[in-house]
């Protein structure tokens, strides 16, 4: 089977899993017979007007928004494991996505409301750590580069979690729920910022898709074939950063997306950048937006946090790649 | 490397492309090191086109470091290196890789591209960002996997290859890049001897046919001395003799350098070249 069909196939099965989104909920938007018969009979209908009001501020806009925030994390774990030859490296792991969480609950605790900002700065802060530990050999190798991203998302979860514990306690919930990552309240606002991000993610990492492909198999190789090796290193994780940085601040942290979907979009799609690059992004979309519907459907009459599915699912997949390693 | 043992290739394809100008490479007092011990104490050279020079020397005596040194991996600490009449560090990265290709040592593959996919990748300093292949850049591909002997192999994984195909797929690659200069360290070192010797033959092939600028490091004096047309001896980061193989390798020299007495001269009684054996 050809790249391109692979990829169709995958286009066909995020679009699957997209409009199932839309459709499952409380309030069930698949009959579509119905729907006709209510529109044919009056734009009037209480039941109408109850379908668009649903679709259009939240299904929609709450689907869009997962469908972004699993492109910007996958996006982000395929720069980061192609720039540190790294199968194992993710936003989360290596400790950008809890360094904006730490920027932002610092900013919510001074009392500033937008929160984009300090995210930024707190998972770039984080990123130009783990950039100088690799560069001065301290965590340059595979687990020591993992445990210095662990450590540090360690430290940052420690100092978010000392500031939230002052909130009172109604805020304190809320934050929680942000935190664990959820797309639950979010709105178009949020999908304004995110959806751009996307784009412009998925057409700078295209443009990348060779170097990637030289730095991942080897940075003196690819010195030689005339890629700019610290230059691709720094872009890379400064665009990693700042579409964690971003997701964080839209939906709180959700992790190992970034692990997931760049290994099985090689898997399905193939190696090469130029292929693996559209299918990670869809891959983003189809475990974020999938997880977001086991989320707010596993348990009747409440919501879980997306971060806990992506967890889960996340963690078993981790442990998975470590055996077939060793 | 199709012509497997069977020593010359009549050449049918000469190459048009390198141009006599931009195919040398100097080396011009080359200091060069890590922390704060130079490697390198001055070392000069020249490499041109149409030839094969050789590099020896004992481990740790600066080869793999001059490799780095010219090609820019490991900053200069004095002298100057050209390549093509223009100085290493105003060379643009996308145009030093279109005048020079470097097979580096074994680096261990992490992702499973097929070894077509590979080395197609050699063709990067020749193509835009999003353009896709050319049949320039096929055509290129074709030819660097029938001289590492790999078409066969096309399809499979780089992650299952032996280590010896492993660096016939580096090679290949680093020939699909199609530059004047070809730069190899130690390219046969993890090869049986059927293809150690089909990659020397392939060398001088390059140089001879298609006017390339060959360096290669090597650790084989015999084959080196075989099928170089000069050698250099490095010792302790300095040139210990420069010249063609009859005339450097010679006991005085490899006594100096390997400090091994066991190690001796002798001239090969099929071809006339010098070459070395051990006579414990």
């Amino acid at each position: 089977m050809n790249a391109p069909l692979r990829l169709g196939l995958l286009a066909a099965a995020a679009v699957a899993v997209v409009v199932a989104a839309i459709c499952i909920g409380p309030t069930q938007l698949l009959d579509l017979p119905r729907l006709l018969e209510l529109m044919r009979s009056g734009p009037a209908s209480p039941e109408l007007e109850r379908a668009q009001l649903v679709l259009w501020e939240l299904r929609l806009p709450r689907v869009l928004l997962a469908a972004a925030a699993g492109i910007n994390l996958a996006l982000g774990g395929l720069l980061l494991q192609a720039i540190f030859r790294n199968p194992l490296a993710e936003p989360y792991l290596l400790g950008l996505s809890s360094g904006g969480a730490l920027g932002a609950v610092l900013a919510l605790s001074a009392g500033i409301t937008i929160v984009t900002w300090p995210a930024l700065f707190g998972s770039l802060l984080v990123a130009t750590i783990v950039l100088l530990l690799c560069r001065r050999k301290i965590a340059a190798d595979l687990p020591s580069l993992l445990l210095a991203g662990v450590a540090l998302g360690a430290l940052a979860q420690a100092f978010t979690t000392a500031i939230i514990l002052r909130f009172d306690p109604g805020a304190l919930r809320s934050i929680l729920f942000w935190l664990m990552g959820s797309f639950a309240g979010r709105g178009w606002a949020e999908v304004g910022m995110l959806a751009p991000a996307a784009v412009l993610g998925i057409i700078l990492v295209l443009i990348l898709h060779r170097p990637l492909d030289l730095i991942a198999l080897g940075g003196e190789s690819a010195h030689h074939l005339g890629v700019r090796v610290r230059l691709l290193q720094l872009g890379g994780i400064v665009l990693a950063a700042v579409l964690a940085a971003l997701t964080v601040a839209a939906c709180g942290t959700i992790g190992f997306v970034g692990l997931m979907a760049p290994h099985l979009a090689r898997r399905l799609a193939g190696a090469p950048h130029g292929v693996s690059i559209p299918a990670t992004a869809l891959l983003g979309v189809i475990l974020t937006v999938g997880a977001d519907l086991a989320a707010r459907t596993i348990l009747a009459g409440t919501e879980l946090p997306v971060g806990v599915i992506t967890g889960a699912f996340g963690c078993v997949f981790f442990l998975a790649l470590l055996a077939k390693r060793n | 490397m199709t012509a497997k043992c069977s020593g010359v290739v009549p050449g049918a394809e000469a190459d048009r492309r390198p141009s006599p100008g931009t195919a040398t490479l100097q080396g011009r007092g080359i200091r060069a090191g890590y922390k704060e011990d130079d490697v390198l104490h001055g070392i000069d050279f020249e490499l041109h086109a149409g030839e094969v020079l050789g590099v020896v020397g004992p481990n740790g005596c600066g080869k793999s470091t001059l490799l780095r040194a010219i090609t820019g991996l490991l900053p200069l600490r004095g002298g100057e290196v050209t390549i093509g009449g223009e100085r290493l560090e105003n060379l643009p990265a996308m145009e030093r890789a279109r005048r020079c290709a470097v097979q580096p040592q074994i680096e261990a593959p992490l992702f499973d591209y097929t070894v077509g996919q590979f080395a197609l990748l050699g063709r990067h300093p020749h193509r835009g960002a999003l353009a896709p292949a050319t049949n320039e850049d096929r055509a290129a591909v074709e030819r660097a996997m029938d001289d590492a002997d790999l078409a066969p192999l096309a399809t499979r994984s780089i992650r299952s290859l032996s280590t010896g195909e492993w660096q016939r797929a580096l090679l290949a690659r680093a020939l699909a890049q199609d530059a004047p200069i070809l730069l190899l360290d130690e390219p046969a070192a993890h090869l049986d001897p059927g293809h150690r010797f089909a990659v020397h033959v392939l060398l001088r092939r390059l140089a001879r046919e298609r006017r390339r600028a060959v360096l290669c490091v090597s650790h084989d004096l015999n084959l080196a001395a075989e099928f170089c047309d000069r050698l250099m001896i490095l010792s302790e980061g300095r040139v210990r003799a420069l010249g063609k193989p009859e005339e450097v390798l010679i006991a005085e020299n490899l006594q100096a350098v390997f400090r091994c007495d066991a190690l001796r001269v002798m001239t090969n009684p099929f071809t006339g070249r010098p070459g070395t054996v051990f006579a414990p």
